[in-house]
């Protein structure tokens, strides 16, 4: 499974929503996420791969596929560490 | 299973409300020397604790542990703070030990947004909820009533608003002996083209549901008792319950000042308003066994008012004991599963 499907499932699991509603275009308020959603989102990606997500750079993403992105670079930062 | 003879342990948040720590400690004390079987463990920077026992005069004998953080939440912190940046608050280490198996319930007096959260996140919530909520009995006014969500979700779905029916249902079955309790949901009308979004879109499911749902209720039915699960979403429900609570207090002024020229009767007053509605003292001290426990988090988390003193604080410890005697977070468990089951959840 991808980055992508992974992170698709966990938020899916986290709002309550199916994870077929999320694009790389989609946003939280699209899913009526709350504040609580979305933080439990990140902690709960953090934990799967165990990377930080700051607030300075979340609050940067526009949409799913920007949070996508910066998950998968922080994966192969990691990697080649 | 009820637990009646065991020892209860309870975390106290010592870093939350508006006179912590010191009137929390002191509520602890007062507590633990009533030695009715509870062991309390005062979660907060070991520092700040041990300065105020010592001040306090270092009361020993008694059934108190400190339990250090590194941190604690203040007035300027979000509540999601305390998952993100401020997960060794006093509040946060309080809820751990909820799930860690060490304690069997949590008071909180400090902001309830933040507590909801950490309730959420380190203790979790029962299956079939997603949000917990806050009942309020209206039991002074209105007969066999309650309200929620009173303060735990500023913001709620539809799907969510549900489950506090089907809570509210459950609780109301067990508090009043009612076998069927009538369900309604707070809105500006009675039709269901009345309310916000969320109203609305509830409405659909409560009539799909197989709750006794009798449509919506506005602000001037509650105390008729027309319904006896009124729900809505936490902003509203605060608002509401904090002007429900202020009526007694100032209709006893009112009246008081009205019978300004007749002194015998105005003598009369003050006994015959705190005897008929307790709610004309502080309210949070006669609070009930149900209110501020946060329903549907697989866990007791009480909720006290920020304002408390000792006083308040030994109230709630004593009932958060009793919750836990009378395993409502089990009850509620079996009664959602059977829902679950049962398709209606």
């Amino acid at each position: 499974m991808s980055v992508e499907d992974e992170m698709k499932e966990i938020i899916a699991g986290i709002v309550h929503v199916d994870k077929s509603l999320l694009s790389r275009t989609g946003t939280f308020k699209d899913m009526k996420a709350d504040s609580l959603d979305i933080v439990q989102a990140m902690v709960a990606i953090e934990d799967k791969y165990d990377i930080e997500i700051p607030d300075e750079e979340a609050q940067k993403f526009q949409n799913f596929g920007d949070f996508v992105d910066f998950v998968e670079k922080r994966i192969a930062e990691k990697g080649n560490a | 299973m009820p637990k009646t003879n065991e020892i209860i342990r309870i975390a106290v948040d010592a870093m939350g409300g508006d006179n912590a720590p010191d009137e929390i400690i002191k509520g602890a004390i007062l507590a633990a020397q009533r030695k009715e079987n509870i062991e309390i463990s005062l979660v907060g920077p070991i520092d700040i604790l041990e300065k105020k026992w010592g001040d306090l005069g270092s009361p020993d004998n008694l059934a108190i542990r400190f339990v250090n953080s590194k941190d604690y939440i203040t007035e300027s912190d979000s509540p999601v703070s305390v998952i993100r940046n401020k997960s060794e608050s006093s509040i946060a280490v309080a809820t751990k030990l909820v799930r860690k198996g060490e304690v069997d319930a949590v008071i909180g007096a400090g902001y309830s947004g933040a507590v909801a959260v950490s309730a959420i996140q380190y203790v979790g919530m029962l299956e079939g909820m997603e949000r917990p909520a806050i009942i309020a009995s209206l039991s002074s006014f209105a007969h066999n009533t309650l309200l929620l969500d009173s303060g735990a979700n500023v913001d709620c779905k539809p799907h969510q608003l549900l489950s506090f029916g089907i809570v509210g249902s459950i609780c109301a079955k067990s508090l009043f002996g009612i076998p069927n309790p009538t369900v309604a949901l707070l809105s500006t009308g009675a039709e269901s083209s009345k309310g916000n979004d969320a109203i609305r879109e509830a409405y659909t499911l409560f009539q799909n549901s197989n709750l006794n749902f009798i449509g919506s209720v506005e602000g001037s039915d509650i105390l008729g008792g027309l319904a006896n699960v009124v729900i809505c979403d936490g902003y509203t429900g605060n608002i509401l319950l904090k002007f429900y609570e202020s009526i007694a207090g100032y209709a006893r002024i009112w009246v008081k000042h009205k019978l300004s020229r007749h002194p015998i009767l105005k003598s009369t007053v003050d006994p015959i308003f705190h005897k008929l509605f307790p709610m004309a003292r502080k309210s949070y001290e006669s609070e009930d066994e149900v209110s501020g426990i946060l329903w549907g988090i697989d866990g007791i988390i009480r909720i006290a008012h920020g304002a408390s003193y000792a006083s308040h604080i030994n109230h709630a410890i004593m009932s958060a004991r009793n919750a836990v005697q009378a395993d409502i977070v089990g009850s509620l468990r079996s009664e959602l599963v059977k829902y679950k089951t049962e398709g209606k959840l």
